[in-house]
Protein backbone atom coordinates (compact mmCIF):
# COMPACT_ATOMS: atom_id res chain seq x y z
CA UNK A 1 0.00 0.00 0.00
CA UNK A 2 2.87 2.42 1.00
CA UNK A 3 4.69 2.03 -2.41
CA UNK A 4 1.23 2.31 -4.58
CA UNK A 5 1.04 5.79 -2.18
CA UNK A 6 4.57 6.47 -3.39
CA UNK A 7 4.01 5.65 -6.83
CA UNK A 8 1.27 8.21 -6.68
CA UNK A 9 3.17 11.25 -5.01
CA UNK A 10 6.00 10.60 -8.01
CA UNK A 11 3.65 10.69 -10.70
CA UNK A 12 2.21 13.86 -9.32
CA UNK A 13 5.52 15.25 -8.70
CA UNK A 14 6.80 14.61 -12.47
CA UNK A 15 3.33 15.86 -13.58
CA UNK A 16 3.66 19.20 -12.31
CA UNK A 17 7.36 19.21 -13.08
CA UNK A 18 6.54 18.20 -16.82
CA UNK A 19 3.75 21.31 -16.65
CA UNK A 20 6.51 23.80 -15.16
CA UNK A 21 9.35 22.62 -17.49
CA UNK A 22 6.74 23.37 -20.42
CA UNK A 23 6.20 27.07 -19.54
CA UNK A 24 9.58 27.53 -18.51
CA UNK A 25 10.32 27.08 -22.44
CA UNK A 26 7.35 28.54 -23.70
CA UNK A 27 8.35 31.46 -21.52
CA UNK A 28 12.13 32.10 -22.50
CA UNK A 29 10.85 31.52 -26.14
CA UNK A 30 12.53 34.11 -28.64
CA UNK A 31 10.45 36.90 -29.97
CA UNK A 32 8.12 38.88 -27.91
CA UNK A 33 4.78 36.72 -27.52
CA UNK A 34 2.32 40.30 -27.22
CA UNK A 35 3.85 40.98 -30.67
CA UNK A 36 3.25 37.61 -32.09
CA UNK A 37 -0.28 37.23 -30.61
CA UNK A 38 -1.06 40.73 -32.44
CA UNK A 39 0.04 40.05 -35.39
CA UNK A 40 -1.61 36.64 -35.52
CA UNK A 41 -4.95 38.65 -34.57
CA UNK A 42 -5.19 41.37 -36.56
CA UNK A 43 -2.75 39.90 -39.21
CA UNK A 44 -1.21 43.71 -40.11
CA UNK A 45 0.94 46.32 -38.54
CA UNK A 46 -0.18 46.63 -34.71
CA UNK A 47 0.87 49.53 -32.86
CA UNK A 48 1.95 49.55 -29.65
CA UNK A 49 -0.90 50.53 -27.54
CA UNK A 50 -2.21 47.18 -29.45
CA UNK A 51 0.40 44.96 -27.83
CA UNK A 52 0.60 47.20 -24.41
CA UNK A 53 -2.96 45.95 -24.31
CA UNK A 54 -2.45 42.30 -25.20
CA UNK A 55 0.69 42.03 -23.03
CA UNK A 56 -1.53 43.37 -20.21
CA UNK A 57 -5.09 40.87 -20.90
CA UNK A 58 -2.59 37.85 -21.44
CA UNK A 59 -1.01 38.40 -17.92
CA UNK A 60 2.54 38.71 -19.82
CA UNK A 61 3.50 41.51 -17.64
CA UNK A 62 3.59 40.34 -14.24
CA UNK A 63 6.73 38.21 -14.21
CA UNK A 64 7.34 34.94 -14.46
CA UNK A 65 6.12 33.26 -11.37
CA UNK A 66 2.47 35.33 -11.63
CA UNK A 67 2.32 34.24 -15.22
CA UNK A 68 2.99 30.69 -14.15
CA UNK A 69 0.13 30.81 -11.80
CA UNK A 70 -2.40 32.35 -13.94
CA UNK A 71 -2.02 29.49 -16.01
CA UNK A 72 -1.70 26.47 -13.81
CA UNK A 73 -4.78 27.91 -11.33
CA UNK A 74 -7.59 27.34 -13.82
CA UNK A 75 -5.99 24.36 -14.87
CA UNK A 76 -6.27 22.52 -12.18
CA UNK A 77 -9.91 23.30 -12.00
CA UNK A 78 -9.63 22.14 -15.81
CA UNK A 79 -9.71 25.18 -17.90
CA UNK A 80 -7.11 25.02 -20.13
CA UNK A 81 -7.24 28.92 -21.36
CA UNK A 82 -7.77 30.25 -24.36
CA UNK A 83 -6.41 30.50 -27.52
CA UNK A 84 -3.82 32.92 -28.02
CA UNK A 85 -4.73 33.92 -31.76
CA UNK A 86 -7.95 33.43 -31.94
CA UNK A 87 -8.98 33.88 -28.41
CA UNK A 88 -11.33 30.75 -27.91
CA UNK A 89 -11.79 28.45 -25.58
CA UNK A 90 -9.20 25.46 -26.19
CA UNK A 91 -10.61 22.44 -24.97
CA UNK A 92 -13.32 21.99 -27.56
CA UNK A 93 -11.06 22.15 -30.42
CA UNK A 94 -8.86 19.95 -28.71
CA UNK A 95 -11.53 17.19 -27.88
CA UNK A 96 -12.40 17.38 -31.60
CA UNK A 97 -8.94 16.44 -32.19
CA UNK A 98 -8.47 13.71 -29.87
CA UNK A 99 -11.93 12.48 -31.19
CA UNK A 100 -9.50 12.12 -34.39
CA UNK A 101 -6.36 10.68 -32.66
CA UNK A 102 -8.19 7.91 -30.05
CA UNK A 103 -9.12 5.61 -32.81
CA UNK A 104 -6.04 5.66 -34.89
CA UNK A 105 -3.96 5.01 -32.04
CA UNK A 106 -6.12 2.78 -30.60
CA UNK A 107 -6.43 0.70 -34.09
CA UNK A 108 -2.53 1.55 -34.65
CA UNK A 109 -2.27 -0.39 -30.84
CA UNK A 110 -4.45 -3.21 -32.04
CA UNK A 111 -3.00 -3.70 -35.32
CA UNK A 112 0.56 -3.76 -33.40
CA UNK A 113 -0.26 -6.20 -30.79
CA UNK A 114 -2.14 -8.46 -33.56
CA UNK A 115 0.89 -8.92 -35.86
CA UNK A 116 3.49 -8.79 -33.05
CA UNK A 117 2.23 -11.39 -31.01
CA UNK A 118 1.33 -14.53 -33.06
CA UNK A 119 4.61 -13.91 -34.82
CA UNK A 120 6.87 -13.50 -31.67
CA UNK A 121 4.95 -16.95 -30.70
CA UNK A 122 5.89 -18.78 -34.01
CA UNK A 123 9.61 -17.12 -33.78
CA UNK A 124 10.37 -19.13 -30.79
CA UNK A 125 9.09 -22.45 -31.78
CA UNK A 126 12.07 -23.26 -33.35
CA UNK A 127 14.40 -20.23 -32.15
CA UNK A 128 17.18 -19.55 -34.95
CA UNK A 129 14.88 -21.57 -37.57
CA UNK A 130 13.55 -19.62 -40.77
CA UNK A 131 10.63 -18.59 -39.65
CA UNK A 132 12.77 -17.13 -36.74
CA UNK A 133 15.56 -15.69 -38.53
CA UNK A 134 12.32 -13.41 -40.97
CA UNK A 135 10.55 -12.29 -37.93
CA UNK A 136 13.96 -11.12 -36.28
CA UNK A 137 14.63 -9.11 -39.60
CA UNK A 138 11.48 -7.51 -40.61
CA UNK A 139 11.40 -6.50 -37.07
CA UNK A 140 15.18 -4.99 -37.45
CA UNK A 141 13.95 -3.25 -40.68
CA UNK A 142 10.20 -1.99 -39.12
CA UNK A 143 12.70 -0.86 -36.04
CA UNK A 144 14.93 1.17 -38.64
CA UNK A 145 12.28 2.71 -40.77
CA UNK A 146 10.72 6.45 -39.87
CA UNK A 147 7.02 6.49 -40.04
CA UNK A 148 7.37 9.20 -41.86
CA UNK A 149 8.94 7.33 -45.18
CA UNK A 150 6.71 3.98 -44.37
CA UNK A 151 3.80 6.19 -44.52
CA UNK A 152 5.08 7.49 -47.94
CA UNK A 153 5.73 4.75 -49.23
CA UNK A 154 2.15 3.28 -48.31
CA UNK A 155 0.43 6.12 -49.98
CA UNK A 156 2.88 5.26 -52.68
CA UNK A 157 1.90 2.25 -53.43
CA UNK A 158 -2.19 1.89 -52.22
CA UNK A 159 -2.45 5.46 -53.08
CA UNK A 160 -1.13 6.57 -56.04
CA UNK A 161 0.32 3.32 -57.29
CA UNK A 162 -2.97 0.88 -56.93
CA UNK A 163 -5.50 3.87 -55.80
CA UNK A 164 -7.10 1.33 -53.38
CA UNK A 165 -7.47 3.81 -50.60
CA UNK A 166 -7.35 7.65 -50.16
CA UNK A 167 -4.03 9.27 -49.04
CA UNK A 168 -4.98 11.80 -46.77
CA UNK A 169 -7.69 13.71 -44.92
CA UNK A 170 -10.14 12.47 -42.79
CA UNK A 171 -14.03 11.46 -43.50
CA UNK A 172 -15.00 7.32 -43.69
CA UNK A 173 -12.89 4.54 -42.32
CA UNK A 174 -11.09 4.27 -45.18
CA UNK A 175 -9.12 7.32 -44.58
CA UNK A 176 -8.04 5.36 -41.14
CA UNK A 177 -6.64 2.79 -42.85
CA UNK A 178 -3.24 3.87 -44.09
CA UNK A 179 -2.03 5.75 -41.43
CA UNK A 180 -3.34 3.12 -38.66
CA UNK A 181 -1.31 0.75 -41.08
CA UNK A 182 1.61 3.03 -40.41
CA UNK A 183 1.66 3.35 -37.27
CA UNK A 184 0.54 -0.24 -36.76
CA UNK A 185 3.62 -1.71 -38.99
CA UNK A 186 6.38 0.03 -36.86
CA UNK A 187 4.57 -1.02 -33.43
CA UNK A 188 4.54 -4.78 -34.26
CA UNK A 189 8.63 -4.50 -35.43
CA UNK A 190 9.24 -3.07 -31.98
CA UNK A 191 7.09 -5.31 -29.97
CA UNK A 192 7.94 -8.42 -32.07
CA UNK A 193 11.99 -8.28 -31.10
CA UNK A 194 10.86 -7.70 -27.48
CA UNK A 195 8.06 -10.21 -27.33
CA UNK A 196 10.66 -13.12 -28.48
CA UNK A 197 13.20 -11.84 -26.38
CA UNK A 198 11.47 -12.35 -23.51
CA UNK A 199 9.65 -15.69 -24.49
CA UNK A 200 12.93 -16.98 -25.03
CA UNK A 201 14.18 -16.09 -22.13
CA UNK A 202 10.89 -17.34 -20.21
CA UNK A 203 11.23 -20.78 -22.23
CA UNK A 204 15.02 -21.14 -20.75
CA UNK A 205 14.00 -20.40 -16.97
CA UNK A 206 15.46 -23.91 -15.20
CA UNK A 207 12.75 -24.48 -13.84
CA UNK A 208 9.99 -25.56 -16.56
CA UNK A 209 12.11 -29.04 -17.50
CA UNK A 210 11.24 -30.04 -13.72
CA UNK A 211 7.73 -28.65 -14.18
CA UNK A 212 7.50 -30.87 -17.18
CA UNK A 213 8.69 -33.93 -15.12
CA UNK A 214 6.56 -33.41 -12.40
CA UNK A 215 3.74 -33.67 -15.36
CA UNK A 216 2.46 -30.01 -15.33
CA UNK A 217 0.53 -30.23 -18.96
CA UNK A 218 2.39 -28.15 -21.43
CA UNK A 219 -0.72 -25.34 -21.33
CA UNK A 220 -0.48 -24.40 -18.17
CA UNK A 221 3.41 -24.51 -18.05
CA UNK A 222 2.94 -21.70 -20.68
CA UNK A 223 -0.18 -20.04 -19.40
CA UNK A 224 0.96 -19.53 -15.46
CA UNK A 225 4.51 -19.80 -15.68
CA UNK A 226 6.03 -18.55 -19.03
CA UNK A 227 3.64 -16.04 -19.52
CA UNK A 228 4.37 -14.05 -16.28
CA UNK A 229 7.67 -14.13 -16.49
CA UNK A 230 7.32 -12.61 -20.18
CA UNK A 231 5.60 -10.22 -19.48
CA UNK A 232 7.98 -8.24 -16.82
CA UNK A 233 10.34 -7.28 -19.84
CA UNK A 234 7.25 -6.10 -21.98
CA UNK A 235 6.01 -4.15 -18.82
CA UNK A 236 9.13 -2.82 -18.77
CA UNK A 237 9.05 -1.48 -22.48
CA UNK A 238 5.45 -0.64 -22.42
CA UNK A 239 6.00 3.11 -21.17
CA UNK A 240 8.21 3.27 -24.35
CA UNK A 241 5.75 1.76 -26.77
CA UNK A 242 3.22 4.48 -25.90
CA UNK A 243 6.42 6.89 -26.37
CA UNK A 244 6.82 5.23 -30.07
CA UNK A 245 2.68 5.81 -29.74
CA UNK A 246 2.14 9.33 -29.73
CA UNK A 247 5.52 9.94 -32.07
CA UNK A 248 4.25 7.84 -34.20
CA UNK A 249 0.57 9.27 -34.47
CA UNK A 250 2.08 12.99 -34.36
CA UNK A 251 4.11 12.10 -37.49
CA UNK A 252 1.38 10.02 -39.09
CA UNK A 253 -1.24 13.09 -38.81
CA UNK A 254 0.97 14.96 -40.17
CA UNK A 255 2.05 13.25 -43.21
CA UNK A 256 -1.88 12.07 -44.01
CA UNK A 257 -3.33 15.75 -43.24
CA UNK A 258 -5.53 14.68 -40.33
CA UNK A 259 -6.70 17.02 -38.13
CA UNK A 260 -5.81 15.20 -35.06
CA UNK A 261 -3.84 15.87 -32.06
CA UNK A 262 -0.65 15.86 -34.07
CA UNK A 263 -1.74 18.22 -36.80
CA UNK A 264 -3.08 20.42 -33.97
CA UNK A 265 0.19 20.55 -32.27
CA UNK A 266 2.07 21.44 -35.04
CA UNK A 267 -0.35 24.27 -35.85
CA UNK A 268 -0.21 25.80 -32.61
CA UNK A 269 3.85 25.97 -32.63
CA UNK A 270 3.70 26.98 -36.36
CA UNK A 271 1.14 29.59 -35.40
CA UNK A 272 2.91 30.63 -31.67
CA UNK A 273 0.10 29.94 -30.34
CA UNK A 274 1.62 28.92 -26.76
CA UNK A 275 -1.39 28.49 -24.82
CA UNK A 276 -2.55 25.47 -26.88
CA UNK A 277 1.13 24.03 -27.31
CA UNK A 278 1.28 23.82 -23.50
CA UNK A 279 -2.38 22.22 -23.39
CA UNK A 280 -1.34 18.94 -25.86
CA UNK A 281 2.44 19.13 -24.24
CA UNK A 282 0.78 18.68 -20.84
CA UNK A 283 -1.92 16.35 -22.56
CA UNK A 284 0.63 14.46 -23.51
CA UNK A 285 2.68 13.86 -20.53
CA UNK A 286 -0.56 13.25 -18.59
CA UNK A 287 -1.54 9.82 -20.79
CA UNK A 288 2.51 9.72 -20.91
CA UNK A 289 2.96 9.17 -16.49
CA UNK A 290 -0.19 7.43 -15.99
CA UNK A 291 0.64 5.12 -18.55
CA UNK A 292 3.81 4.68 -16.55
CA UNK A 293 2.03 5.05 -13.32
CA UNK A 294 -0.56 1.90 -14.32
CA UNK A 295 2.56 -0.18 -15.48
CA UNK A 296 4.43 0.10 -12.69
CA UNK A 297 1.52 -1.29 -10.45
CA UNK A 298 1.01 -4.08 -12.80
CA UNK A 299 4.54 -4.64 -12.29
CA UNK A 300 4.25 -5.10 -9.05
CA UNK A 301 1.27 -7.20 -9.01
CA UNK A 302 3.32 -9.62 -11.57
CA UNK A 303 6.70 -9.64 -9.94
CA UNK A 304 6.30 -9.46 -5.94
CA UNK A 305 10.13 -8.52 -5.85
CA UNK A 306 10.01 -5.61 -7.41
CA UNK A 307 9.61 -2.12 -5.39
CA UNK A 308 11.46 -2.86 -2.59
CA UNK A 309 14.45 -1.32 -3.04
CA UNK A 310 14.18 0.37 -6.67
CA UNK A 311 14.33 4.15 -6.33
CA UNK B 1 37.69 -9.61 -30.56
CA UNK B 2 36.80 -10.85 -34.09
CA UNK B 3 33.25 -10.61 -33.53
CA UNK B 4 33.69 -7.10 -33.21
CA UNK B 5 34.99 -6.94 -36.58
CA UNK B 6 31.83 -6.19 -38.80
CA UNK B 7 31.24 -3.66 -35.87
CA UNK B 8 34.44 -2.05 -36.99
CA UNK B 9 33.68 -1.94 -40.93
CA UNK B 10 30.08 -0.70 -40.37
CA UNK B 11 31.58 1.96 -37.81
CA UNK B 12 34.27 2.79 -40.45
CA UNK B 13 31.85 3.11 -43.49
CA UNK B 14 29.63 5.12 -41.73
CA UNK B 15 32.74 7.62 -40.57
CA UNK B 16 33.91 7.88 -44.23
CA UNK B 17 30.45 8.36 -45.85
CA UNK B 18 29.88 11.23 -43.17
CA UNK B 19 33.88 12.87 -43.30
CA UNK B 20 34.29 11.83 -47.43
CA UNK B 21 30.78 11.55 -48.53
CA UNK B 22 30.98 15.41 -50.30
CA UNK B 23 33.83 14.86 -51.33
CA UNK B 24 32.73 12.05 -53.88
CA UNK B 25 29.38 13.63 -54.77
CA UNK B 26 29.25 14.18 -58.79
CA UNK B 27 27.73 18.06 -58.80
CA UNK B 28 27.33 20.40 -57.04
CA UNK B 29 24.13 20.14 -53.78
CA UNK B 30 22.65 23.41 -54.41
CA UNK B 31 23.72 24.10 -58.14
CA UNK B 32 20.45 24.40 -60.06
CA UNK B 33 19.87 23.10 -63.39
CA UNK B 34 15.97 24.32 -64.45
CA UNK B 35 15.99 22.66 -67.92
CA UNK B 36 16.82 19.24 -66.36
CA UNK B 37 14.27 19.28 -63.48
CA UNK B 38 13.02 15.88 -62.06
CA UNK B 39 15.47 13.85 -64.53
CA UNK B 40 15.27 10.19 -64.20
CA UNK B 41 18.35 8.79 -63.19
CA UNK B 42 21.30 8.58 -65.84
CA UNK B 43 24.58 10.82 -67.23
CA UNK B 44 25.23 13.87 -65.66
CA UNK B 45 22.86 13.13 -62.67
CA UNK B 46 23.03 9.32 -62.12
CA UNK B 47 20.17 9.38 -59.43
CA UNK B 48 18.43 12.10 -61.28
CA UNK B 49 17.87 15.63 -60.27
CA UNK B 50 14.89 17.41 -57.75
CA UNK B 51 11.94 19.75 -58.69
CA UNK B 52 14.87 22.24 -59.07
CA UNK B 53 17.38 20.64 -61.20
CA UNK B 54 19.76 19.49 -58.51
CA UNK B 55 21.54 16.52 -58.43
CA UNK B 56 19.90 14.10 -56.18
CA UNK B 57 23.24 12.01 -55.15
CA UNK B 58 25.43 14.76 -54.85
CA UNK B 59 22.41 16.53 -52.22
CA UNK B 60 22.68 12.63 -50.43
CA UNK B 61 26.32 12.55 -50.15
CA UNK B 62 26.38 16.44 -48.65
CA UNK B 63 23.49 15.03 -46.62
CA UNK B 64 25.23 12.59 -45.63
CA UNK B 65 28.27 14.46 -43.40
CA UNK B 66 24.96 16.70 -42.26
CA UNK B 67 22.71 13.86 -41.04
CA UNK B 68 25.48 11.47 -39.74
CA UNK B 69 27.57 13.98 -38.30
CA UNK B 70 24.58 16.33 -36.54
CA UNK B 71 23.90 12.72 -34.79
CA UNK B 72 27.37 11.92 -33.77
CA UNK B 73 27.28 15.31 -32.07
CA UNK B 74 23.84 15.10 -30.83
CA UNK B 75 24.36 11.78 -29.09
CA UNK B 76 27.72 12.58 -28.28
CA UNK B 77 26.45 15.86 -26.10
CA UNK B 78 23.95 13.61 -24.97
CA UNK B 79 26.29 10.96 -23.10
CA UNK B 80 28.60 13.31 -21.55
CA UNK B 81 25.62 15.42 -20.07
CA UNK B 82 23.94 12.15 -18.99
CA UNK B 83 26.97 10.74 -17.78
CA UNK B 84 27.78 13.28 -15.59
CA UNK B 85 24.37 13.65 -14.12
CA UNK B 86 24.43 10.04 -13.23
CA UNK B 87 27.56 10.75 -11.72
CA UNK B 88 26.06 13.00 -9.58
CA UNK B 89 23.31 10.74 -8.53
CA UNK B 90 25.28 7.80 -8.01
CA UNK B 91 28.36 9.76 -5.88
CA UNK B 92 26.40 12.53 -4.67
CA UNK B 93 24.63 10.73 -1.89
CA UNK B 94 20.94 10.23 -1.69
CA UNK B 95 19.66 13.59 -1.53
CA UNK B 96 21.08 14.65 -4.13
CA UNK B 97 20.19 11.14 -5.89
CA UNK B 98 16.23 11.84 -5.29
CA UNK B 99 16.43 15.08 -6.83
CA UNK B 100 18.47 14.18 -10.04
CA UNK B 101 16.10 11.44 -10.30
CA UNK B 102 12.95 12.99 -10.28
CA UNK B 103 14.46 15.85 -12.96
CA UNK B 104 15.51 12.67 -14.87
CA UNK B 105 11.38 11.51 -14.27
CA UNK B 106 10.23 15.12 -15.72
CA UNK B 107 12.22 15.08 -18.94
CA UNK B 108 10.97 11.50 -19.20
CA UNK B 109 7.54 12.51 -19.09
CA UNK B 110 7.67 13.72 -22.49
CA UNK B 111 8.12 11.43 -25.70
CA UNK B 112 11.45 12.50 -27.04
CA UNK B 113 10.45 13.25 -30.51
CA UNK B 114 7.74 15.30 -29.42
CA UNK B 115 9.41 16.99 -26.97
CA UNK B 116 12.29 17.52 -29.75
CA UNK B 117 9.47 18.97 -32.41
CA UNK B 118 7.93 21.12 -29.70
CA UNK B 119 11.29 23.27 -28.40
CA UNK B 120 12.86 22.87 -32.31
CA UNK B 121 9.57 24.34 -33.14
CA UNK B 122 9.53 26.94 -30.30
CA UNK B 123 12.73 28.26 -29.92
CA UNK B 124 12.92 28.27 -34.46
CA UNK B 125 13.68 26.16 -36.78
CA UNK B 126 17.92 26.08 -37.33
CA UNK B 127 20.27 23.55 -37.08
CA UNK B 128 20.97 25.42 -33.30
CA UNK B 129 17.62 24.45 -32.19
CA UNK B 130 17.57 21.43 -33.92
CA UNK B 131 20.99 20.50 -31.89
CA UNK B 132 19.60 21.59 -28.59
CA UNK B 133 16.49 19.74 -28.70
CA UNK B 134 17.73 16.64 -29.63
CA UNK B 135 20.13 17.02 -26.76
CA UNK B 136 18.08 18.03 -23.82
CA UNK B 137 15.80 15.37 -24.81
CA UNK B 138 18.58 12.75 -25.28
CA UNK B 139 20.44 12.61 -21.68
CA UNK B 140 17.84 10.33 -19.55
CA UNK B 141 19.00 7.22 -20.30
CA UNK B 142 22.90 7.16 -20.32
CA UNK B 143 21.98 9.36 -17.05
CA UNK B 144 19.55 6.55 -15.76
CA UNK B 145 22.33 3.81 -16.69
CA UNK B 146 25.43 5.06 -15.21
CA UNK B 147 23.43 5.68 -12.00
CA UNK B 148 21.96 2.32 -11.58
CA UNK B 149 25.40 1.09 -12.35
CA UNK B 150 27.19 3.50 -10.30
CA UNK B 151 25.28 3.05 -7.11
CA UNK B 152 26.13 -0.60 -7.50
CA UNK B 153 29.73 0.36 -8.06
CA UNK B 154 29.80 2.46 -4.71
CA UNK B 155 30.07 -0.67 -2.21
CA UNK B 156 32.30 -2.53 -3.91
CA UNK B 157 35.64 -3.07 -1.96
CA UNK B 158 38.36 -1.35 -4.44
CA UNK B 159 36.08 1.83 -4.74
CA UNK B 160 35.53 1.95 -0.64
CA UNK B 161 39.03 1.29 -0.45
CA UNK B 162 39.80 4.19 -2.93
CA UNK B 163 37.57 6.68 -0.73
CA UNK B 164 38.68 5.49 2.38
CA UNK B 165 42.54 6.37 0.81
CA UNK B 166 41.33 9.83 0.25
CA UNK B 167 40.92 10.12 -4.01
CA UNK B 168 38.88 12.45 -4.88
CA UNK B 169 35.50 12.21 -6.10
CA UNK B 170 36.57 13.19 -9.73
CA UNK B 171 39.48 10.66 -9.61
CA UNK B 172 37.80 7.81 -8.69
CA UNK B 173 34.76 8.78 -11.05
CA UNK B 174 37.55 8.77 -13.71
CA UNK B 175 39.63 5.69 -12.76
CA UNK B 176 36.98 4.04 -11.31
CA UNK B 177 33.63 4.38 -12.49
CA UNK B 178 34.17 5.38 -15.78
CA UNK B 179 35.78 2.03 -17.10
CA UNK B 180 33.11 0.10 -15.93
CA UNK B 181 30.78 2.34 -17.41
CA UNK B 182 32.13 1.92 -21.06
CA UNK B 183 30.44 -0.57 -22.39
CA UNK B 184 26.64 -0.31 -21.09
CA UNK B 185 27.64 3.26 -21.90
CA UNK B 186 28.80 2.21 -25.80
CA UNK B 187 25.72 0.21 -26.48
CA UNK B 188 23.61 2.75 -24.98
CA UNK B 189 25.31 5.66 -27.42
CA UNK B 190 24.69 3.13 -30.70
CA UNK B 191 21.11 3.11 -29.95
CA UNK B 192 20.82 7.01 -29.36
CA UNK B 193 23.02 7.34 -32.29
CA UNK B 194 20.08 5.79 -34.53
CA UNK B 195 17.50 7.78 -32.77
CA UNK B 196 19.35 10.92 -33.17
CA UNK B 197 19.44 10.06 -36.97
CA UNK B 198 15.83 9.73 -37.04
CA UNK B 199 15.09 12.11 -35.01
CA UNK B 200 16.95 14.44 -37.42
CA UNK B 201 15.29 13.24 -40.21
CA UNK B 202 11.97 13.66 -38.63
CA UNK B 203 12.78 17.28 -37.81
CA UNK B 204 13.82 18.06 -41.22
CA UNK B 205 10.74 16.97 -42.62
CA UNK B 206 8.38 18.88 -40.06
CA UNK B 207 10.46 21.83 -41.25
CA UNK B 208 11.58 22.43 -37.81
CA UNK B 209 15.27 20.93 -38.49
CA UNK B 210 18.40 22.35 -40.87
CA UNK B 211 16.83 24.58 -42.89
CA UNK B 212 16.66 23.98 -47.12
CA UNK B 213 18.54 24.71 -49.15
CA UNK B 214 20.92 22.60 -47.25
CA UNK B 215 21.07 18.98 -48.18
CA UNK B 216 19.98 17.37 -45.18
CA UNK B 217 17.50 13.91 -46.03
CA UNK B 218 14.40 14.87 -43.94
CA UNK B 219 14.25 18.26 -45.79
CA UNK B 220 15.04 16.17 -49.06
CA UNK B 221 12.14 13.64 -48.63
CA UNK B 222 10.22 16.64 -47.62
CA UNK B 223 10.80 18.49 -51.19
CA UNK B 224 10.22 15.22 -52.73
CA UNK B 225 7.04 14.50 -51.26
CA UNK B 226 5.21 16.63 -53.80
CA UNK B 227 6.71 15.06 -56.62
CA UNK B 228 5.58 11.80 -55.76
CA UNK B 229 3.64 10.88 -58.14
CA UNK B 230 5.47 12.25 -61.00
CA UNK B 231 9.11 10.88 -59.76
CA UNK B 232 7.91 8.56 -56.73
CA UNK B 233 11.95 7.27 -56.68
CA UNK B 234 13.18 10.51 -56.01
CA UNK B 235 11.41 10.07 -52.51
CA UNK B 236 13.01 6.30 -51.96
CA UNK B 237 16.71 7.45 -51.97
CA UNK B 238 16.96 10.00 -49.01
CA UNK B 239 13.96 7.36 -46.74
CA UNK B 240 16.18 4.55 -47.91
CA UNK B 241 19.78 6.05 -46.39
CA UNK B 242 17.95 6.80 -42.94
CA UNK B 243 17.02 3.40 -43.17
CA UNK B 244 20.22 1.96 -44.73
CA UNK B 245 22.43 3.58 -41.69
CA UNK B 246 19.67 3.70 -39.04
CA UNK B 247 19.52 -0.59 -39.61
CA UNK B 248 23.11 -1.09 -39.67
CA UNK B 249 23.76 1.24 -36.06
CA UNK B 250 21.20 -0.78 -34.70
CA UNK B 251 22.33 -4.23 -35.91
CA UNK B 252 26.19 -3.26 -34.78
CA UNK B 253 24.66 -1.92 -31.39
CA UNK B 254 22.97 -5.83 -30.87
CA UNK B 255 26.74 -7.23 -31.60
CA UNK B 256 27.92 -4.85 -29.30
CA UNK B 257 25.46 -6.01 -26.81
CA UNK B 258 25.92 -8.99 -27.01
CA UNK B 259 29.98 -8.91 -27.11
CA UNK B 260 30.58 -6.44 -24.30
CA UNK B 261 27.59 -7.49 -21.97
CA UNK B 262 29.26 -11.32 -22.26
CA UNK B 263 32.76 -9.89 -20.92
CA UNK B 264 31.23 -8.06 -18.22
CA UNK B 265 29.09 -10.12 -16.72
CA UNK B 266 31.20 -11.67 -14.59
CA UNK B 267 33.28 -9.06 -12.67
Amino acid sequence: MRQILDLLLRALLVLAGAALLTFTLLWHAPGDPATTIAVARYDSVVSQEIIAQIRAEAGLDAGYWTAFRHWVTPLLAGDLGNSAVSGRPIWPEMRTAMALTAPLALSGLLIGLGLSIPLAMLAVRHPGGWVDRGAVAVASLGAAMPAYWLALLLILLFAVKLLWLPAMGTGSARHLILPALTLGLGTAAALTRILRSALLEARGAPFLPALARRGVQRRERALSHIAPHAAIPVLTVAGLELAFLLEGTVMVEVIFARPGLGGFLIHAIQARDFPKVQAVVLLIALVFVVVNLLTDLLYQLVDPRIGESDA
Amino acid sequence: MRELRPVLIVAGLLAALALFGPALAPNAPNAIDIPNRLAAPGGQYPLGTDAMGRCILSRLLHGASWSLGLAFLVSTIGLVTGTLIGLSAAMGGRRIDWVVMRVTDIFLAFPDLVAAVVIAGVLGAGTGSLIFALSATGWMRYARVTRGIGLGLAKRGHVVQARLAGLSPAAIARWHYLPALAPSLTVVWTGMLARAILGISALGFLGFGVQPPTPEWGTMLLDARVHMRSTPLQMIWPGGAVVLCVLAINLTGDILRDALTERTEPA
